[in-house]
C-alpha cells in the first residue's frame, strides 16, 4: 500500500486497500476505500517494460509480466488482458501483422479470410478451435493468470465487430445492405465460435474465476441503431445469455465510441454476476449510470487527452469523472474511454490513480 | 427519349438509394441523349451524393448507406467520366493526394472523403493505407498536389502526422495539408500546423473546396 503523502501543503491519507482487496471488493459489492481505477492498458505496459508492444499479443507470458509490472508501478488495480478490437480475423485464417513496426500500437489485419461470397458462405467453425490462429497465446495468457491465482479473462467479441475482421469493415457494411443473409452466416459462425471458446474456458478454469469481456465498436459514427439491433445485438445477447446461464462471474461490455443510441439495447443484455460497462468520452458517465444501474461504471478520460496533454488537464478531466460517477450504487472505477495510449507520457497516466487516491476517497 | 432534368433525377435517385445498374443505366442514357457528361456528372451523381452526405450529417443515414451510394456514384462515373476526359472539357478545382498513414489499415474514412473530394471536383490521388512520409512527399510532388491529406484512426497512429508535418512544411511549400480521423480534432490540428481539418467525410470536403479557393 502506498504511503500516506502531501500534495500542495495537504495531508493525503494513503490506501486502505491493496489493489487485489480493491478490486474483489468492487467485483463482491463490497465498499472500497477509494474510487478503484481501472486500465485497458496494454501497449503502453510494454512500452514502460522497455519491451515491443507485439510482445503483449504474441508471447503470453512476456504480456502477463508487462501487465503486472506496470500495474505495480502505477498502482492501478486491473485490468489485466489478452486481446484486442480487430480480433477474430485471424482465427478463421486471415492473416495478421502483430505491432513490431513504428506507429503500430495493435495488431493489424494484413488479409482478411473473407475474400469473396463464396468464402463467406463457406466459413464454418475450425474443428479444433485451440490451435487457430491467437488462440494457443490467448489459452497461455489464461492459463498464467489461473495459476497466478488472478482474474481470468476471455474475450468473446463483440461478433459484429469480430465479423469486421473476418470480412473488412468496407466490404461488411456494404453487404449489410445488399446480402445481409450472407452478414448473418457469418456472424452465426462467429457466435458458435465464441460460444465454444467460452465454453472451454469454462470447463478448464472455472466460471467462477472467469471475467468474460467484448470489445464492441459498433459506433453511431459508422452504424445506425437500427444496423446494431439488426447484426450486432442478438448475437451479443446470445453469447451473454450463455456467459450467464453457465454461471460467469463477470461479464464487462466495453461500449466503444459514440454508441449513445445503442446504449438501450446494451443495457438489456445479461451481465452475469457481475456486470462491468466502460464507456467511451462519447457518453456521459450520468447517461451510463441511468442506463446500467446494478453495473459498475468505468470511464471516461479521454485517451487523447492522456496522450497529448497535460496532467493538470488529466487530473481536470479524472476530477470530474469521479464526481460524475463515484457515488454510483452499481460501483464506478476511473478508467480511460478506450485503450491507454501507447505512447501515453506516464506522468500522465500516473495521475489517474493519484486522482483516485487524492479526490476519490469514500 | 428521356429528357435532361429526367436523367439528372435518374441519375441523383440511382445514387441514393445505392443501385450501380440503374447508375450505369441512367448515365449511358445521358450519353445516347447527348446530354453533356460533365453536367450529368454534377447534376445528377455528384447531386445525389451531396444529398446523402447531408443526410449523414443529420445522422438520418450511416456509412453502410454512404458506401452503397459510392459504389452506385462510381459505377456511373465509369461511363460518364472518360467522356468528360476525352472532350478535353474536364474542370476541376484542384488535385489532391491522401492516405492513411504509416501503421494504420483503417481506410473507410479515408475511402470517403476521397469520394466526396471527387464529387465536388478535384482531382485525387489515393496512396492507400499504411503510407510513410516519403511517400507522401514523392507523390505529392509528381502530381504537383495542391491538397495534401492526411487520415489516422488510432492515438499510435496519429502521432505519425505531427511527425511528418515539419518534413511537409518545408518540402512541400505552398501545398495545403488536412488531417482527419477519430481520435482528431481541431485543435490538435491547429497545434500540429495543419491548414484544415474535418470531422466528418462531408466537412472535409467543404474545408478542401475551401482551402483551394484561397490557395
Amino acid at each position: 500500500m502506498h504511503r500516506d503523502h502531501s500534495v500542495k501543503g495537504k495531508w493525503v491519507k494513503c490506501d486502505q486497500m491493496t489493489s487485489q482487496e480493491r478490486w474483489e471488493a468492487l467485483v463482491n459489492r463490497r465498499p472500497t476505500d477509494r474510487v478503484p481505477c481501472l486500465q485497458f492498458m496494454l501497449g503502453h505496459t510494454a512500452v514502460v517494460n522497455g519491451r515491443p508492444i507485439a510482445k503483449i499479443y504474441d508471447d503470453g507470458a512476456e504480456s502477463l509480466a508487462c501487465q503486472r509490472n506496470a500495474m505495480a508501478l502505477y498502482g492501478h488495480d486491473g485490468l489485466i488482458m489478452h486481446g484486442w478490437a480487430n480480433a477474430g480475423g485471424a482465427e478463421f485464417g486471415g492473416e495478421i501483422e502483430f505491432p513490431y513496426r513504428k506507429y503500430t500500437g495493435a495488431p493489424l489485419m494484413k488479409k482478411n479470410p473473407v475474400q469473396s461470397e463464396e468464402d463467406a458462405w463457406d466459413l464454418r467453425v475450425p474443428d479444433d478451435i485451440l490451435s487457430v490462429g491467437t488462440m494457443p497465446i490467448a489459452l497461455e495468457f489464461s492459463r498464467l493468470q489461473y495459476e497466478a491465482g488472478l482474474t481470468v479473462t476471455l474475450q468473446v467479441g463483440s461478433p459484429l465487430t469480430w465479423a469486421g475482421s473476418v470480412y473488412g469493415e468496407e466490404r461488411l457494411m456494404i453487404w449489410m445492405l445488399k446480402k445481409p443473409e450472407l452478414v448473418h452466416h457469418v456472424l452465426r459462425v462467429i457466435t458458435d465460435f465464441i460460444r465454444r471458446k467460452a465454453d472451454y474456458w469454462i470447463d478448464r478454469f472455472g466460471a467462477e474465476r472467469l471475467m468474460a469481456f467484448d470489445l464492441g465498436i459498433e459506433t453511431n459514427k459508422l452504424y445506425s441503431p437500427k444496423q446494431f439491433e439488426t447484426f450486432g445485438f442478438p448475437y451479443l445477447r446470445e453469447i451473454h445469455d450463455h456467459l450467464t446461464e453457465r454461471g460467469t462471474a463477470i461479464i464487462l461490455s466495453h461500449i466503444c465510441g459514440e454508441q449513445n443510441k445503442n446504449l438501450p439495447l446494451w443495457a438489456r443484455l445479461s451481465y452475469g454476476k457481475r456486470g462491468m460497462v466502460s464507456v467511451g468520452k462519447e457518453v456521459a458517465i450520468s447517461k451510463a449510470r441511468e442506463m446500467f444501474p446494478d453495473c459498475v461504471i468505468m470511464g471516461n478520460v479521454d485517451p487523447v487527452t492522456v496522450q497529448e496533454g497535460t496532467p493538470e488537464q488529466v487530473r481536470m478531466l479524472c476530477r470530474a469523472c469521479i464526481e460524475e460517477g463515484k457515488d454510483h450504487p452499481g460501483g464506478f472505477a476511473l478508467m480511460t474511454g478506450c485503450e491507454v495510449p501507447p505512447q501515453a507520457p506516464p506522468v500522465n497516466v500516473d495521475q489517474m490513480v493519484k486522482a483516485c487516491r487524492e479526490l476519490g476517497r469514500y | 427519349m428521356a429528357d435532361e432534368a429526367e436523367i439528372f433525377s435518374q441519375l441523383k435517385q440511382a445514387v441514393m438509394e445505392g443501385d450501380e445498374d440503374v447508375a450505369v443505366a441512367a448515365a449511358q442514357a445521358a450519353v445516347a441523349a447527348g446530354v453533356d457528361p460533365q453536367r450529368a456528372i454534377i447534376e445528377g451523381l455528384a447531386a445525389g451524393m451531396a444529398e446523402m452526405g447531408r443526410l449523414y450529417e443529420r445522422e438520418e443515414c450511416y456509412v453502410p448507406e454512404l458506401l452503397v451510394s459510392s459504389e452506385a456514384l462510381y459505377a456511373g462515373l465509369g461511363v460518364l467520366r472518360p467522356l468528360v476526359i476525352a472532350s478535353g472539357k474536364a474542370e476541376k478545382k484542384g488535385v489532391a493526394v491522401i492516405g492513411v498513414v504509416q501503421g494504420d489499415i483503417h481506410d473507410i474514412g479515408k475511402n470517403l472523403v476521397k469520394m466526396m473530394l471527387e464529387v465536388n471536383g478535384i482531382e485525387v490521388h489515393d496512396l492507400g493505407r499504411d503510407v510513410d512520409m516519403e511517400r507522401f512527399i514523392t507523390a505529392t510532388q509528381e502530381t504537383q498536389a495542391d491538397l495534401l491529406c492526411l487520415s489516422a484512426l488510432m492515438t499510435t497512429t496519429m502521432i505519425a502526422i505531427k511527425d511528418y508535418m515539419p518534413a511537409f512544411k518545408t518540402q512541400l511549400p505552398g501545398v495545403k495539408i488536412m488531417v482527419g480521423g477519430a481520435p482528431l480534432n481541431q485543435q490538435l490540428a491547429d497545434e500540429w500546423g495543419a491548414d484544415g481539418y474535418g470531422e466528418n467525410a462531408v466537412e472535409a470536403a467543404r474545408v478542401a473546396v475551401r482551402l483551394l479557393e484561397t490557395k
